[in-house]
Formats: structure tokens, sequence, C-alpha cells
């Protein structure tokens, strides 16, 4: 989270808490780990009249961004969840609305757009296919023109709250480049597979498209011109989730430091033994860390930087790896009770090795950045 | 010993071999039960094989043993894994400290298969510092009452016996006024067991135990009254050994299938063809390095062992082994992760799923908490094995009543 938040969104960032507190305590977490949809759709709506759902999206399509800076005000409630490993589609709800909101038609503008922003609505983005990465070059799924239709034929996986969602935003390649298309999942021909994950949570699935015919009012943008769309909606995912990732690892910080505090071993404190003391100094390092390049990667997509790309992948590789492994130090940590169900760390510990495996491992961001920068040096 | 009776390694793995190609059960037969297994090389004369005939032993040594199991792994034989505790660990321990009626009366039955035991040593207020036990274990006439809980034990919820550490004089320095005594688990009247819910969300294999005023014979104490954290210490190195894999631990191949998803070579092979379709540098780099651990810790054990044996290396060299080989072991898993991406985290199907590699990350701190915390191991490593300088513990030589008071002031 920013170090100087504007009195807007610092009250945005105090009534987020305050809701998920009192309303999606881990108790609640615990509870709907055995709920179907995994979020409770009057809870969501009410999330929504918060302005979770709106801050992407301008004002004169039912939005408000509070700092005339939208991707860093949505960071702001992205950490919060993560420091209550909130449930909720927020971040599939908000990609497809800021890409509505970018490049929706009239129609959609009007009769998709305002549903999302309520909450009575849910939709996700599909991009990655089965067994296969988040890269728009590896996107094998078609959307070919045919008469005045659309016509999707492939298979997508990992699609996050895919049995709560009423539309799929899918990317798919049409002739002339890639295209995406606003599916409604029960148009004929849409096969869902509803799954899980290992999160508490946050439910997935995978779907199938077989000759899904649809008027061509429902791509989105233009055929054949959405690569760089799809670029910005996987950058915008990256710093919702890594600012998750930041709320995650700063809470399991801090709640095992209070842990270690109270905790004796050989008549003393487990936090005044210094083996515990410098791993958590090295953890408060990496940290930090997250947190200044997650804020520079929202700053960087508001401004529209010119290295947008290489640093979303910096940050997810930094982020995935060090929150992780954060988690897991405090597992160590905690001793016995850290791998209990009665502890909450396996709640941070589930969100957090979910999100380091979507929109890309770190590995293969680092693997990314590695023919970035020998291409950059190559032209230089 | 006398040398004439005393058959020759390498006459006993010859012997062994034949007996284990017809008698003993392949992993991909049908399994069979750790107690009819145990039996079955009871039945033959290879249960506790380094433990005296007097006992159901087969009187021989630990490279006899350890010749037997090599033979079973070679072999690819199912060995007894659920009674890894008993045999390993405390057979050894009562062995090592019990009386000679202790010893007639709990190994023949242990070595036959007929009891499991489990340790009943860490307490919900701390595991680490096992000698601050608070159990209390007071002497009443003919007879011992033991009050209080323990946590975290494996098995305890199948378990015949327990060999528990508590308090027995609160006035004396707290490793001073420490009893192990043999506990019955089976239909005993003011004992309480609880299985614990793992944070994977199965229900795991350890338990916590409640006691409320629990008479036992006298003749269980195991060792001497107040002498118990020299028991508790034999007991720790057997648990090392055991996890690392040495001594009368060392007890063949652990397990088959695809629970033995990281570590061995095929696991590797999976691991290398998953990550193919990534095709990533940095994955294929932690692979190898995972494959090179999985090739190093063992060799390092049969080293280890082998300095036990001509007296080069101390039972503490086992912190070492348990040290590498559960570091290797939980990094295998965070490789896994990576390779496996978000097929190892998400799947098709509404219900939970444990078979995948997620799961075995959330339990995968398992190894380097439990038998003594990896920071244990290092301190025993640093300070006992290399002997620099300790750490000053303010609980050290002061009545153990008065160590409770103090804690909050440091
Ligand atoms: C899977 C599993 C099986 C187990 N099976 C058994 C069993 O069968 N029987 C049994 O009795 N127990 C068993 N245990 C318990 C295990 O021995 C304890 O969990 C372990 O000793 C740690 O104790 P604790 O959990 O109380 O952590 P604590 O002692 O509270 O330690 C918390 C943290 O502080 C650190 N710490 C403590 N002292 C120091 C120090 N001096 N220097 C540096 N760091 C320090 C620890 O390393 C740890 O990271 C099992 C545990 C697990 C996870």
């Amino acid at each position: 989270m920013q170090v100087e938040l504007s009195e807007a969104q610092e009250l945005f960032r105090s009534s987020s808490r305050r809701f998920l507190e009192a309303e999606a305590p881990l108790t609640v977490v615990r509870e709907l780990y055995d709920s179907r949809e995994g979020f409770d759709r009057a809870w969501w709506r009410r999330a929504a009249e918060l302005g979770w759902t709106s801050v992407l999206v301008p004002d004169r399509l039912g939005g408000g961004t509070l700092s005339g800076r939208p991707v860093a005000d949505a960071v702001i409630v992205a950490e919060e969840m993560g420091r209550l490993v909130a449930p909720g589609p927020f971040l599939p709800v908000n990609v497809v609305a800021a890409t509505l909101a970018a490049e929706g038609s009239d129609e959609q503008q009007s009769s998709v757009l305002p549903g999302l922003i309520s909450g009575e609505l849910v939709a996700t983005w599909a991009l990655c296919e089965p067994h296969g990465r988040w890269d728009v070059d590896a996107v094998r799924t078609t959307a070919t023109a045919s008469g005045g239709d659309i016509v999707v034929e492939g298979a997508k996986a990992y699609v996050e709250a895919l049995g709560a969602a009423e539309q799929v935003l899918v990317s798919a390649r049409s002739a002339a480049g890639l295209t995406q298309v606003l599916v409604p999942l029960d148009a004929p021909g849409v096969h869902a597979t509803l799954g899980r994950s290992l999160d508490a949570t946050r439910r997935f699935g995978s779907v199938r498209f077989e000759g899904v015919r649809l008027p061509r009012s429902a791509v989105v943008g233009n055929v054949g011109e959405a690569a760089d769309r799809i670029a910005q909606q996987l950058r915008l995912a990256l710093a919702l989730q890594c600012a998750e990732l930041v709320g995650v690892a700063d809470r399991t910080l801090e709640f095992t430091i209070e842990y270690g505090l109270e905790r004796l071993a050989f008549g003393r404190p487990i936090m005044s033994f210094q083996a515990l003391k410098h791993r958590i100094a090295d953890m408060t390092v990496h940290l930090e860390g997250s947190k200044a390049v997650t804020d520079a990667l929202a700053d960087a997509i508001d401004g529209d930087a010119a290295d947008v790309e290489r640093f979303s992948s910096v940050t997810k590789a930094y982020v995935g790896t060090h929150a992780l492994d954060t988690v897991d130090d405090c597992v160590q940590i905690t001793g016995g009770m850290g791998v209990t169900w009665e502890h909450d760390i396996h709640l941070y510990n589930r969100r957090a090795v979910v999100d380091r495996a979507i929109f890309g491992t770190p590995e293969e961001h680092k693997h990314h950045l590695l023919s970035l920068l020998s291409t950059s040096e190559e032209t230089a | 010993m006398n040398a004439q009776e005393t058959e020759s390694v390498e006459a006993f793995r010859a012997r062994a071999a034949r007996w284990i190609e017809r008698d003993l059960p392949r992993w991909n037969d049908e399994h069979v039960e750790t107690r009819d297994l145990q039996r079955l090389l009871f039945d033959h004369g290879f249960a506790g094989i380094a433990f005296p005939r007097a006992y159901g032993g087969a009187g021989l040594t630990l490279d006899h043993q350890k010749a037997f199991y090599d033979e079973a792994t070679a072999q690819d034989r199912q060995v007894p894994t659920g009674n890894r505790v008993s045999i390993g660990m405390l057979g050894p321990t009562i062995l090592d400290h019990g009386s000679e009626d202790a010893q007639l009366r709990f190994l023949p039955p242990l070595l036959r298969g007929d009891t499991l035991w489990v340790q009943l040593l860490s307490e919900p207020q701390g595991g680490s510092d096992m000698a601050g036990a608070t159990t209390r274990l007071t002497r009443d006439g003919d007879t011992y009452v033991l009050h209080g809980s323990k946590m975290w034990s494996s098995g305890a919820h199948e378990a015949d016996f327990g060999l528990c550490l508590c308090r027995s004089d609160w006035d004396a320095p707290k490793h001073r006024g420490l009893s192990m005594i043999a506990v019955p688990l089976k239909g005993v009247p003011g004992i309480t067991i609880q299985q614990t819910r793992s944070a994977s969300g199965l229900t795991s294999d350890f338990s916590e135990e409640f006691f409320d005023n629990v008479v036992l014979p006298i003749e269980y104490l195991i060792g001497e009254e107040n002498d118990g954290w020299a028991v508790a210490q034999t007991l720790l190195l057997h648990e090392r050994n055991t996890v690392g894999n040495i001594g009368y631990g060392y007890l063949g191949r652990r397990d088959r299938g695809p629970k033995r998803m990281f570590g061995g070579e095929p696991a590797m092979r999976s691991l290398a063809a998953a990550r193919r379709r990534s095709a990533l540098d940095s994955v294929g780099e932690a692979i190898v390095e995972t494959y090179i651990e999985s090739v190093v810790a063992p060799l390092t054990s049969t080293r280890v062992m082998a300095g036990l044996r001509v007296g080069t290396h101390s039972g503490r060299w086992g912190s070492l082994t348990k040290l590498q080989s559960t570091v290797a072991a939980q990094a295998s898993v965070r490789t896994a992760l990576a390779a496996w991406g978000a097929d190892g985290v998400i799947w098709d199907g509404e219900e939970v799923q444990y078979d995948n590699v997620g799961t075995t990350w959330l339990e995968s701190r398992g190894g380097t908490i439990s038998g003594g915390t990896n920071e244990m191991q290092r301190n025993i490593i640093s300070e006992r094995l290399l002997g620099l300088p300790r750490e000053s513990a303010p609980d050290r030589d002061v009545p153990f009543s008065e160590v409770l008071r103090n804690a909050r002031r440091v």
C-alpha cells in the first residue's frame, strides 16, 4: 500500500478493512470452505456498495476513481483482502469491468457493466488453456467470424469463480489476430466443469466451447485487435494479485511475531532467539520490497509507463516468491501448531500457493524477464 | 559374543536374501498390514535383528540389520512401515534404559508386532523445550499417578503404549526432575485421546492426550526416577537416526506408489516431464538440485552410519542427517509447486481433493518441525557437535518451579 494515501483512499482502506473484519472474518472464511461458490452473493453486493467494483470504471459509466489513479485505488482493496484471505470474485470482476469500460460496446456497457458494478452480476476472464500458460502466444481457442456471427471453439482452464459467473470474457484467436468475446455461460455449446483449488474459498473451473455461435455484438473491442488489451488485463490481474500477496505476507508476519512473543521455550519467548529474529528481519526486507514494487507496478499501469510489461514480471517474480516463502517460514516458526487445521496460518498458505501458481509462476516470469532482457540487449 | 556363534554378515545376507525372495511380498502385491508383516519377520527370526535373543530379537548386529533391509529394498519387497517409532526408536530406548523386568515385559510383544508404541514428549505449551514438561508424575504407595496432557503424538489413536516424559520433582532444576514412564493407551480409565485435524483438512496422524490421574504400576518406569532426561536424550537420538535412516532406525524403504512423490528417481522423472511443457530453465535447475540432494542425502546417511560403526562419528551426527534430509524433502515439494504450476493446486471437480502437490505442500513442514525442529538440530550441530559457545539459557540450574515464574522477565 502506498506510503501516502489521499484522504479518500484512506477512507476506502479503513471502510474496506472494517467491512471485512465485521462481515468476512476468518470464522466466516472457514465456514465458506465447505460451500459451493465460496462466497455469498448478498455479501458481494454489499462489498460492491463500498466501491470495490467501480474504481476502474469512469464516472460517466457509473464508476469512479478516488484519486485519479484507478489501479492504485484497486490495490488498496486487494491488499486488505489478502490480510484476511477474503472471499469474493474481486479480481475477475474488476478485470472484466475495466475492459468493458475501456472497449465495450454501448450495449455491453449498458447491459452488463451496471450489474458488475452493483454486484448483481459476476463475470470472469478466461485466458489460460488446460496445462497451458497465461501468455497470449499460447492461446489456441478460436473466435471465427461466420456471417453476422462469431463462433467460439476451444477450451479454457483455471477460470476463477466460473460457478458463480453469468458471463465469461474469452481471449481467443481469429485469422486477423487476437479477439475477445463475452460469452454467456448458458449459451448453447458452453460446457463448464466446476472445480476447486487449494484455497479455502476461491473456486475455479474449466470450460469447453463447442461451436458456440453468438451474434457479432458479443465481441469486445475489434476482431483481431485484442492483443494489447489482453496484455493490459494480465498486468492488472498481476497488480491485484501481488497486492493481495503483500497483504497475506504482512498479516502472517504480524500474527507470527505476536505468537512468538507469547510462546516460551527455554525460559524465554521464542522471538528472543537470534536464529528466529534474523529470519524475521529478512522477511521484513522482502515485505518492504514487495510493497514498494507492487505500488510501483500500480503506478506504472496508471501512468501507462513504457516499461510496464517488464515491471509486471519483476513484481510477480519477486512478490510471488517472497510471499510464499514468508508464510512457509512462519509455519516453521509456529512449530507443530503451524501444521494444524486449528491454526489460521494454513488459510494464508493456501491463498499464497494458489496466487503463486496463477497468472504465471515466478519461474515463468523470470523466464520471460530473461527473454525481455536479452532482446533489449540485442536491439540496444 | 562368541565369534563361532555369530553368523557373518555375508552369510546372513545370503540367507536373508533367500528368505526375502521366497516369503516377503513385493510392494506391488497387496499391502500387508504392519502388525502382520512384523509378525512374519518375527516368526522367521528377522525381527529385532540387533536385539538380544532373550527379548525376542535375533541377537545379531546393526550391520546384519542393515544387510537385511538393503536386501529387502534391492528386491523391492514390503517392510513394515507403520511401526518405525516402535522398532527404530522406542524399542532401542527400552533396551538402553529399561530394567530387566521392563525389557522382558515390553520388548518381545513389541518385536512380535503385537504392540505399537508412540512417544509422548511434546506438550501443548511446548515441544522444542522438551525438558520443560509439566505433565505431573506422583508416587502414591506402590503406584504412580499421571496427570496432564501431551500433544502431537504421532499414531497415538491406534497405539498400545506410549513412553511419556513427565515431571516428578518440581523443586529440582528442570533437567533433573523428569521421569520416563510407559503408559498403556487402550482401555485405561482417565485417558482421553483426541485426533488433531491437520492443515490439509485431513484428520492427521497425531493426537492430543489428556491424563486425568491415571494410575500406573511402578514397574512401568523406564530408567530411574528423576533420570528421565537421560532416557529422553537416548530416545531423541534414536528418533533422529530413524528419520535420518541410520543405526536401529535403518529400516529400509519407506513407502511406495504416489505417496512417494518427492524423492527417488521415478518421482524426479515425472517432475521433469511435468516441467517440459513450461520449458523453464529455473524450474529445470531446481529439479536437478532436488535430484542431486536426493542422491547426496542417502550417501551421507551411509557415511555417518559407517562412522558410527568404526567410531569416527557419534550419535549426534543424526542431527546432521535429519537436518539434511528434511530440508531436502521440503525443498523438493517447493520445486514440485513450481513444476506443476496451476495443475498442482487447482483441479476439476467440486470435491476437495488431497492427491495433489498443494496438499503435500501444506503438510511439508511436518518433517522440519517434528522430531526436534530444524532450529534445534542446528543448535545441536553447532553447540554439541562442533562445540561452539552455547546460547545463554535463563532456565538452566534453576528450580523448575521458579523457571515458570521468571520466564516473562527475560
Ligand atoms: C508431524 C508431526 C509429528 C509429531 N510427532 C510427535 C510425537 O510422536 N511425539 C511427540 O512427543 N511430539 C511429536 N511432535 C511434536 C514435535 O516434536 C514438536 O512440534 C516440536 O518439537 C516443536 O515444538 P512446538 O511445536 O511446541 O514448537 P515450539 O517449541 O513452540 O517452537 C516454536 C519455534 O521456535 C523455535 N525455537 C524453539 N527453541 C529455539 C531455540 N533455542 N533456538 C532457535 N529456535 C528455537 C522452534 O524451532 C520453532 O520454530 C510432532 C510434530 C509434528 C509436526
